[in-house]
C-alpha cells in the first residue's frame, strides 16, 4: 500500500510541476533574469505550494505517526554550515544554467531528448559522488 | 518508497506528454559538456545541501526551517548569478 501511496504522490507531483511550468526551462531562466525580461510568475509558483504546504504539514504531524509508516522522518539539523551553503551554491549555478531542478528533470526524461538526458546523466552522476547524506 | 515515487513521477511525465505536451521546453543550446555540467552541479549540489527546489524551497520552507530558507536564497542568487553572465555577460 504504501507503495501504491509513493507511486501516486510521486505522480500527482509531476502533474503540478507541468502545469505549474516547472519543465519549462525558459520559465526557469526568465524568473532568474532579473537583469534580463524577468518573468515573476515562478514567485506564485512558490507561494502556491508553500502555502499548501504551510496548511498541510501542520495539519498532517499533528498525527502520532504517518498512515502507512512506523514514524515521520523530519529533518532535525539546525546549523546552518558550509556543506549546506556550498551545496546550495553549486545547485543554483546548475539551475541557472539549464532550467532544470532534479524534480521537473525527472519527469522531463519522458521527452527522450538527447540534451535532457545529457543533463540528467551528468545529475545522477552528480547524486551519486555527492556526500552522503548528514 | 523512493523508487515508487520516481515511478510515479516519470507515470506523471506520460500523462503529460500525452495529455499537455506544451507542459514540456527545451532545455537551453549550451554544448553537451556544459549540459552535463550543470546536470551534475544539480545532482551533486543537492546531494550536498541535503534538498533541492522541492525539499528546501517548498517542503523546508513549509515547515519554516531556517535552513531551508538558507539554501534557497543561496540557490536563488547563485542562480540569478549564472544567468546574469550566460545571458548578458558571456554573448
Amino acid at each position: 500500500m504504501k507503495h501504491v501511496s509513493a507511486l501516486v504522490c510521486g505522480w500527482l507531483f509531476a502533474l503540478g510541476l507541468g502545469m505549474a511550468g516547472m519543465t519549462r526551462p525558459s520559465k526557469i531562466v526568465g524568473f532568474l533574469d532579473v537583469a534580463g525580461s524577468w518573468d515573476p510568475t515562478l514567485l506564485f509558483v512558490m507561494a502556491g505550494a508553500v502555502g499548501v504546504g504551510s496548511l498541510l504539514f501542520p495539519w498532517v504531524l499533528k498525527r502520532h505517526q504517518p498512515v502507512l509508516e512506523d514514524r515521520f522522518q523530519i529533518p532535525e539539523k539546525r546549523a546552518i554550515d558550509g556543506r549546506l551553503l556550498v551545496g546550495a551554491a553549486l545547485f543554483g549555478v546548475g539551475w541557472g544554467l539549464s532550467g532544470y531542478c532534479p524534480g521537473p528533470a525527472l519527469v522531463s526524461l519522458i521527452s527522450f531528448k538527447v540534451p535532457i538526458w545529457t543533463f540528467g546523466l551528468g545529475m545522477f552522476i552528480g547524486l551519486g559522488l555527492g556526500p552522503k547524506s548528514d | 518508497m523512493a523508487p515508487f515515487f520516481i515511478l510515479g513521477l516519470l507515470a506523471g511525465g506520460l500523462t503529460l506528454a500525452i495529455f499537455h505536451p506544451d507542459a514540456f521546453g527545451e532545455i537551453p543550446s549550451h554544448p553537451f559538456g556544459v549540459l552535463s555540467l550543470a546536470g551534475f552541479l544539480v545532482g551533486f549540489g543537492a546531494r550536498t545541501a541535503n534538498g533541492c527546489t522541492s525539499g528546501h524551497g517548498v517542503c523546508g520552507l513549509s515547515r519554516r526551517s531556517v535552513r531551508s530558507l538558507a539554501a534557497t536564497g543561496t540557490f536563488i542568487l547563485t542562480g540569478i548569478a549564472t544567468v546574469y553572465l550566460v545571458n548578458h555577460v558571456l554573448v
